[in-house]
């Protein structure tokens, strides 16, 4: 039941028959002692769903250690079970040798262990300084805190105003009071949670700088989670990788390379498209003769290059069917989330917009579910003016959405799947205001099967299916209402690869079918995947546009840090 | 002239008093992001339980006790619903209100109580000043806890970790949770302080001000105590004058007609009301209530 | 974009997915035994209250029972009491199926009563018209009180909860000044009379129809209007697609949106049609029974309605059972006074009940969450 850490850590099953050679080299003399993490069998089941099993992990002091898996690998679950918010059913917990029960995130802190989150964890309504010192104990000290908020800033590079409220802040500053909320406790394992999907290109590489100083200078871990090869290859220097739930590989980062940590990470053979979208690896993608599978570049084996569902290089020039024209739109308070932002789609083309999160992506989705009223500029479905922020204008104009968050505006997880397949095409089942029982099943089954969902039965709430089922119901009800435009914003987040595969397929077929599609997506493996032509969004605007055979990396990397390239 | 105007100034800090204590608790607990509209059901119980307990132990001082001992209660009983169980606050505060309006009218046919009422204290010489002395400083003692519970208050939510948390768990219970504080303990914690201050509030009406209690005492006072928040826009001091407004509303209410002066009285009572939803209207837009104000907490909920 | 109504519901919000295999579960065998249990210990709590104070819960009991069920006469008591609880439920499981939560309906009562009191008083006419004008312009009235609430909303973003609950004071003090302005509604002085605040009495012609005869079994007919509506609006919010589109908004105001559901006017409709029905409840009670408006007219019914929803979860047809057995316990409430027991345990048994319902699916909430393991 108890296995001794040396057990535990060989039973782990790595498909590779190389020593793994990271795990016994030490890179510093640190690592001589006892590691600062250790993590030992670990399992945890939610439901019937299988989050981690048997995990162990070890990470030393004075390193970067990556934790690498695709979304759903048992990443988060494993660190929010380091972090006290998730309690284990099995296994053990070692932190410096020594057995440490972690029950909640205090006692977390207690050990010296502290989190970046993802999703920021600040009050807005706080100044700096407060939030700094928020989930401590004792009393509350402005002047030392002040101070401290200034040192530490000085210390890594992270230089913030103490007493800046916290909702004035931009999404990278926040950032570094997080950081500095962490480090200021002078953690000895500090965990970032995909630190870089909300910052830019220079962002992203200060952040780097700022973690090589923590660990280089004074001794501490580094837990870096992300499912973004070139960050894992270019910050860490070991390296865990994690599939459905479990440890299939430990690497030395300088003994791998992109190309095999894709490999170990995703684990099963799949066509070359879907598994570099997935796992975003660009090189794999940016090639010559682009759209055209060839075998001695493929990431995998690629068994059925026919199959591939590689974008048509070029797409028949329909019509203009969606255009947006010199949109501005802002927050209740003023912010700006549009900022005159032009694009067009043609039928039976798949534009794919790149951009780092929070640049008006999820502006640009709530501006096609009709949730956001523009201040200036206009939208036009096949030529006709559509009023923004008119309760379901869109939906009638043509406009299918998969939003971002399916939870929020997709779908109605109290209601029945049924339900949620005619949600906004209640004139097809109604008679004299009356909905017909009878039509609604017979329309549902008809979709279920169409879109292959998974689902006990027509009335099952949707708050019962999985993830990647919710998302094609939502799929299946937009493309059944034959709409002129689809628009996918980040279709695949958040699903497993199978899930994917699935609506990559999806739509490639829609485009076929004359559907002018617009992709939205933080991913660029994604978009170079999917589209026929790229644009770029930065701060609210459209800021640079290519054909998917033209795209490069360098200029594109460019474009979505705001530098004119 | 100076007298009518002492006379009716004097009566406004008396009926402030009450609604100062209660709207102090009310204050803490909107700032931790929950509305208790079962504030009328501690005043009330407050108001009972004073009277009753004083007459058990004939000492009106006692009777203080036993009214924030009231308050305790039922900010327990609301807090394990609203705080633990996650029942909507509004329905428990509701099912509060109500409950305790019957038991106390219930018991008011069913035991005996007699009157009983804390003693004056007039601050020597202060009180003999000409219109600030019976304004101020004649008043019965409880009253003058004010002085130090106001001060405590402030200090307790805007420089205190308790308070820091507090907030925290009013603007953002998400983030609050992640950085380590057990926002729903919290939220307890203030439906508790909302209690026993409000309790006190609602005995020093009965065993203060009037010496006994009669059927439905506070009569939707714990409803000004909320407007008065709202009013305050959330601060101390806003909600501290919005209570010195209705409290002067209140008096100006009583005392006009013996003055000759005749005022609608039904609108100085609505005025309360009136002035809260004005001042919505005017705040809401500005965002400045606690982000979670009135939103349950459910971990792991964006 | 709308701001975000506080729903009594949670919010839509993404749960694990439940293992559809699940469905039989020792805990979902307990949840009935747990309300069992728990409106047990309501109704032991208010017997042991009664004996505590030295009367006998017995008595009180049997009490209860002669005014509410042990003749005809008093069955049609109970009905009478259920007939405006009902209607005021019915508005408000609409407007929470919308994700509004109206709790002031008490207000909306009263001035949708006085607005009623108001036409049947001063409109000339056949008295069956004027009755039906009276009762409309009570639901009007009602619908407009709320009105003031979703436009502070709609417009200003102030919150339903708060707003419904401060405005039931300021429609106290309104209603209290029409009825003591003799300009207004004050009841026309009579040679050698002093008047009161109170209005007229209603003229008969315009009283409710009653049927059967006191001591038999009689009945008023609001009840029957309350039926009526309780049934139709089960039908509109389950079958029909505008209680779709309701039940969409309230579930998902975001989605809704996208399908085309105004919140302005689907909430606002539902908002409008709470206090609707709580002013045809007011319009009811005025002319079905107490045929004058006077201080404590409201006497807590609108509250009262609006526990009546909470405890039926707000199903409509539910809330018929419900209603009548509140109804019942008001009827029988009348006839503690012969017992020496106050009448006010009534209340307390009521606001313990609510408690009591509420308790059982918040209790197995917490369990299921806490076993889910987040």
């Amino acid at each position: 039941m108890r296995p001794s850490p040396q057990a535990s850590d060989t039973a782990v099953t790595t498909p590779d028959p190389r020593p793994r050679a990271g795990d016994d080299q030490p890179t510093a003399p640190s690592v001589l002692s006892a590691p600062i993490v250790q993590l030992l069998g670990i399992g945890k089941r939610f439901g019937a769903v299988r989050a981690c099993e048997d995990v162990s992990l070890r990470v030393q002091a004075g390193e970067i250690h990556g934790l690498l898996g695709e979304n759903g690998a048992g990443k988060s679950t494993l660190m929010k079970i380091l972090l006290g918010l998730v309690v284990p059913d099995t296994g053990r917990i070692l932190l410096r040798g020594e057995p440490a029960t972690i029950t909640d995130p205090s006692a977390a802190a207690a050990h010296g262990i502290s989190m970046v989150h993802q999703h920021f964890s600040l009050v807005d309504r706080l100044s700096v300084w407060e939030n700094v010192v928020l989930g401590d104990r004792g009393r509350v000290d402005r002047d030392r805190a002040r101070t401290l908020v200034r040192e530490v800033g000085r210390r890594y590079g992270l230089e913030v105003d103490p007493d800046a409220c916290v909702e004035d802040l931009s999404t990278g500053q926040r950032q570094r009071v997080e950081i500095v909320k962490c480090l200021r406790r002078d953690p000895g394992v500090l965990i970032l949670d995909e630190p870089t999907s909300v910052l830019t290109l220079e962002e992203s590489r200060e952040l780097f700088t700022v973690l090589r100083r923590v660990v280089a200078d004074e001794g501490k871990a580094v837990i870096l989670i992300s499912h973004k090869l070139d960050e894992i290859v270019h910050a860490t220097d070991r390296v865990t990788i994690m599939r459905q739930g479990r440890v299939v590989a430990r690497r030395a980062t300088a003994d791998t390379d992109v190309r095999s940590l894709a490999r170990e990470m995703v684990g099963r053979e799949l066509s070359k498209w879907t598994a570099a979208s997935a796992v975003g690896a660009l090189d794999a993608l940016i090639e010559p003769g682009t759209g055209e599978p060839t075998g001695g570049t493929a990431l995998l084996d690629v068994r059925e290059p026919a199959a591939a569902p590689a974008p048509d290089p070029r797409p028949p020039a329909g019509e203009v069917r969606l255009r947006i024209s010199d949109a501005h739109a802002s927050t209740t308070d003023r912010r700006p989330l549009l900022r005159g932002l032009t694009l067009e789609v043609r039928a039976g083309e798949i534009l794919g917009l790149a951009g780092v999160e929070g640049n008006g992506q999820a502006a640009l989705g709530d501006l096609l579910s009709s949730l956001l009223p523009l201040s200036a500029g206009r939208v036009e479905v096949c030529g006709a003016p559509v009023v923004a922020g008119r309760p379901g204008a869109m939906h009638a104009a043509g406009v299918g959405i998969v939003p971002e968050d399916r939870h929020v505006s997709g779908c109605v997880l109290d209601m029945s799947v049924a339900e949620n397949l005619v949600l906004a095409d209640l004139s097809s089942v109604t008679s004299k205001g009356l909905l017909s029982r009878r039509r609604m099943a017979a329309r549902a089954r008809q979709l279920i099967e169409e879109f292959e969902i998974a689902t006990p039965s027509p009335d099952t709430p949707m708050r019962q299916l999985s993830g990647g089922n919710q998302q094609k119901v939502v799929l299946a009800r937009e493309l059944a209402a034959q709409p002129k435009v689809l628009v996918a914003a980040q279709p695949t987040r958040g699903l497993d690869i199978g899930a994917i595969e699935y609506m990559t397929e999806r739509l490639h077929a829609a485009a076929r079918s004359g559907i002018a599609v617009l992709l939205l997506s933080t991913e660029l493996g994604e978009i170079l995947t999917l589209s026929h032509r790229v644009a770029v969004i930065h701060r609210g605007a459209v800021v640079g546009e290519m054909d998917r055979a033209d795209v490069d990396t360098e200029r594109l990397g460019l474009l979505m840090g705001g530098q004119a390239a | 002239m100076i007298d009518d105007l002492a006379m009716v100034l004097a009566s406004s800090v008396r009926l402030t008093v009450p609604l100062a204590f209660a709207a102090c608790g009310e204050y803490i607990a909107e700032r931790a992001g929950t509305i208790n509209i079962s504030v009328e059901a501690m005043m009330l119980g407050g108001a009972f339980n004073a009277v009753w307990g004083a007459s058990l132990t004939g000492s009106a001082s006692f009777g203080l006790v036993f009214g924030m001992l009231a308050g305790l209660v039922i900010g327990f009983v609301h807090a394990q619903f609203s705080h633990r169980l996650s029942v909507n606050t509004y329905v428990v505060g509701l099912a509060l209100n109500a409950l305790v309006l019957g038991l106390t009218s219930f018991l008011l046919d069913s035991v005996d109580l007699t009157g009983h009422q804390v003693d004056a204290l007039n601050i020597p010489v202060l009180s003999d000043l000409p219109l600030l002395g019976p304004v101020l400083f004649a008043h019965r003692w409880p009253a003058y806890l004010l002085v130090g519970v106001i001060p405590l208050v402030w200090w307790l939510v805007q420089r205190s970790r308790f308070g820091l948390e507090l907030r925290a768990a009013g603007e953002n219970p998400q983030s609050a949770d992640v950085t380590g504080i057990d926002v729903r303990r919290r939220r307890r914690q203030s439906v508790l302080l909302c209690g026993v201050l409000a309790g006190l509030g609602g005995a020093y009406l009965a065993v203060g001000e009037v010496g006994a209690f009669n059927q439905n005492m506070t009569a939707g006072r714990g409803f000004v105590v909320i407007a008065a928040v709202i009013f305050g826009g959330w601060t101390l001091r806003g909600t501290m004058a919005g209570c010195l407004v209705f409290g002067a509303a209140d008096a100006m209410r009583l005392a006009l007609p013996a003055l000759g002066v005749h005022l609608n009285s039904q609108l100085l009572i609505a005025a309360p009301y009136l002035l809260a939803l004005l001042t919505m209207m005017f705040l809401a837009k500005t965002h400045r209530q606690p982000a979670a104000l009135g939103a349950p907490f459910v971990r792991g909920i964006v | 974009m709308t701001p975000t109504l506080i729903s009594e519901r949670a919010p839509a919000v993404a749960a694990p997915p439940a293992d559809p295999r699940r469905r039989p579960r020792l805990a979902d065998l307990g949840t009935p035994l747990l309300y069992a249990a728990s409106l047990s210990t309501a109704l032991v709590l208010a017997g042991l209250l009664i004996a505590l104070v030295g009367q006998s819960p017995w008595d009180a009991a049997s009490a209860m029972y002669d005014g509410s069920l042990a003749d005809g006469a008093a069955i049609g008591q109970s009905i009478d009491q259920a007939a405006p609880l009902l209607l005021v439920a019915i508005g408000s499981v609409i407007a929470a199926r919308a994700g509004i939560f109206n709790i002031g309906q008490e207000g909306q009562l009263l001035v949708g009563a006085s607005v009623g009191a108001a036409i049947a008083l001063f409109t000339p006419g056949p008295g069956p018209l004027v009755l039906i004008l009276a009762l409309l312009g009570a639901a009007v009235g009602g619908a407009l009180w709320a009105a003031i609430a979703a436009l502070l909303f709609y417009w200003r973003g102030v919150a339903v909860v708060i707003s419904t609950l401060l405005l039931i004071f300021v429609a106290n003090q309104a209603v209290s000044y029409a009825v003591n302005s003799p300009s207004l509604l004050r009841e026309k002085a009579v040679a050698g009379q002093v008047t009161t605040s109170q209005t007229d009495m209603l003229a008969e012609s315009v009283w409710l129809p009653r049927i059967g005869e006191y001591p038999d079994f009689n009945i008023g007919a609001g009840i029957f209007i309350a039926l009526v509506l309780a049934v139709g609006t089960s039908v509109v919010l389950v079958r029909s697609r505008l209680g779709f589109r309701v039940r969409m908004l309230g579930l998902n105001p975001k989605a809704a949106h996208r399908a085309g559901v105004g919140a302005v006017l689907i909430g606002g409709g539902a908002l409008l049609a709470s206090g609707a029905f709580a002013g045809l409840a007011g319009g009811v009670m005025l002319t079905g029974s107490g045929h004058r408006m006077q201080d404590g007219f409201a006497d807590n019914v609108g509250f009262d309605g609006l526990l009546v929803a909470l405890v039926a979860r707000d199903k409509p047809m539910l809330a018929v059972p419900v209603a009548l057995f509140f109804g019942a316990l008001r009827a029988g409430g009348g006839f503690l006074s012969a017992t020496g027991v106050p009448r006010y345990i009534v209340a307390v048994v009521t606001a313990l009940l609510v408690l009591a319902t509420v308790f059982p699916a918040a209790y197995a909430e917490v369990r299921r969450r806490r076993t889910a393991g987040a």
